[in-house]
């Protein structure tokens, strides 16, 4: 039996050490791929603002647009995520909270293209409606998309992490004379926390990484809008100009070095997001 | 348990193997969505006369059609990705360049038209034709109200397409005489026939550029007016040569085409495949 276990350890260390090469290894990829470029255009890769290929690549409309849309998304479902989180931890019968569970879980399994398929054929076009606006392609429609297609990830992990607030917790401020209300904002809340922004950072980087969805609501236009807070314009992301140029760039040694070179940028985006997150939790745990 | 394990490891990995083991030979074609309605009505037919003619129904030949633009099409093909490339541009000089090793060969089997579209919305509130310069204008940003071309009083959707898909070839090197022109007007980039058609209908205020086959009454052609005569995308100026935005419609093999390629592209220019061609809402090329 000590043997066995002693076995199963291994091939254990084994696999974990495979995961901790493939995500090196990605990284590396990434980085060398993406060295033809900045050899030739340095950091103001980063920087330019147009992209022509064949001509000069420059990332800065597609930064702008993948930040301007995640931002957009987390504003838009922290507060409902939130709010929705706190009435199904604290406020439901176990067996209506099981009933809601399900239906998230179900939610967050849907695949991208659905709701951007959603999103050409209603979203859009309710943004333009709604707003008076020239066309629906839109910052704006894609923050909303997205904000949608994270909202059950990061609404039943941090319900999650307020159940997984010890019930000591619960009765022990109801005993104080707390209401419920107080228990769940004052208690529960800040304790689960962590798990909370945990689960935001998760739905950050499927917001980040989301492809389909986003290229058919964007617009596809390589573009900083003008001026610069107009959400209600057309502009581009990071995997949607992936989603629509890969295909045509391979091989072609320039082209492809500019789109790996905009993989680097949004992994190095998403490490920089989960680092801040941790150094944020871990100062919150100190005091 | 380890064992349970290790027995579970190798029947999952060898499982697979025998089943995933297909002989059947088979076709990929790659690339513009122009061609694509051709080559798939083309693919099921000639799997037909195939079947008929070998009569081998563990033989049977596979054509599989997938999108992706005239860009992907050449790029594919010459990579040996595909089979078939399809292209509804030609071969720009810097990719012949790139891709001399591959011996590209084009096989031409139709005719098509772009055109000019815009939102069913405009045309019924009268704007018929534009002439080059106006269209120009537009999609240089000069240009930002209908009304400035004599339509109603509201902002141009500017609706342009991916640099490398032949549709925006053709209409740019006629409007710009610069295949790769720069447009700065543009509010709207789009992928697919199919995407810009969706786009523009969804507009009420749109302009884009659109292969023939595609225009319906959500997304009307304006004609092309040159001083006095105006020339329309229809079946007839094209077919006489009086529209000025036509293509070449290819399919592009590496080197000579053998075997099932050369039949199936040998099928295309026949009479009955060239049937495929006008049932697409192409003209033959002969």
């Amino acid at each position: 039996m000590e043997n066995e276990s002693h076995g199963m350890m291994w091939i254990f260390a084994g696999l974990n050490l495979i995961f901790l090469c493939c995500a090196g290894g990605l990284l590396f990829f990434l980085i060398f791929e993406s060295y033809p470029i900045f050899k030739l255009q340095g950091f103001g890769f980063w920087l330019g603002q147009d992209w022509w290929v064949g001509e000069a690549y420059g990332a800065l409309p597609m930064l702008y647009g993948s930040s301007l849309v995640t931002a957009l998304a987390c504003l838009l479902v922290l507060p409902l995520a939130l709010a929705v989180a706190i009435f199904t931890s604290e406020f439901l019968t176990s067996t209506s909270r099981r009933c809601v569970k399900a239906v998230l879980e179900l939610l967050a399994g849907v695949p991208g293209i659905v709701y951007g398929l959603l999103g050409v054929s209603f979203l859009s076009l309710w943004i333009k409606d709604v707003f008076g606006l020239l066309d629906g392609n839109t910052l704006a429609t894609a923050g909303c998309l997205l904000a949608i297609m994270i909202l059950p990830t990061v609404l039943t992990l941090s319900e999650d992490a307020m159940r997984a607030v010890p019930s000591e917790y619960r009765d022990n401020a109801l005993g104080l004379g707390l209401s419920k209300w107080q228990v769940a904002t004052a208690v529960v809340l800040p304790q689960a926390m962590p798990g909370i922004m945990g689960a935001v950072l998760l739905g950050i980087g499927r917001a980040m990484g989301e492809t389909i969805a986003v290229m058919l609501v964007v617009g596809g236009l390589d573009r900083i809008p003008d001026p610069w807070f107009n959400i209600f314009s057309s502009a581009q992301t990071i995997p949607s100009k992936l989603g629509r140029e890969a295909a045509e760039s391979i091989g072609e040694a320039t082209h492809w070095s500019a789109l790996m070179a905009l993989g680097l940028t949004l992994f190095i985006m998403v490490l920089l997001i989960n680092f801040i997150g941790n150094r944020f939790l871990k100062r919150r745990s100190i005091s | 348990m380890f064992r349970v394990l290790l027995f579970l490891w190798v029947a999952i990995g060898v499982i697979p193997f025998p089943a995933s083991a297909d002989h059947s030979p088979k076709i990929e074609i790659v690339g513009s969505t122009t061609v694509l309605p051709i080559a798939s009505r083309a693919a099921e037919r000639f799997e037909k006369v195939e079947r008929v003619e070998k009569n081998k129904s563990s033989h049977r030949l596979r054509i599989l059609v997938n999108a992706g633009g005239s860009g992907v099409g050449i790029h594919s093909v010459a990579k040996g990705r595909s089979d078939i490339g399809m292209a509804s541009r030609e071969i720009s000089p810097s990719e012949r360049k790139r891709f001399e090793g591959s011996h590209l060969k084009v096989h031409t089997v139709g005719v098509d038209a772009v055109a000019c579209v815009i939102s069913s919305e405009i045309y019924d509130a009268g704007i018929h034709d534009l002439t080059r310069q106006e269209i120009r204008h537009i999609y240089l940003g000069k240009i930002q109200n209908w009304k400035e071309v004599g339509g109603p009083d509201r902002k141009i959707v500017v609706v342009d397409k991916e640099r490398h898909r032949g549709t925006r070839h053709a209409f740019m090197k006629f409007i710009f005489g610069n295949p790769i022109a720069k447009t700065p007007g543009t509010i709207l980039v789009t992928g697919s026939n199919n995407e810009e058609q969706t786009k523009i209908a969804q507009s009420d205020s749109a302009i884009g550029m659109l292969s023939s086959a595609w225009i319906n009454d959500e997304v009307r052609a304006i004609g092309i007016r040159d001083k006095k005569n105006i020339a329309n995308p229809t079946r007839e100026t094209i077919r006489k040569g009086n529209y000025p935005i036509v293509r070449n419609l290819s399919f592009i093999t590496a080197g000579e085409p053998t075997g099932e390629i050369k039949a199936f592209l040998e099928f295309l220019k026949s009479p009955e495949g060239q049937q495929v061609v006008e049932e697409s809402g192409y003209i033959p090329f002969t």
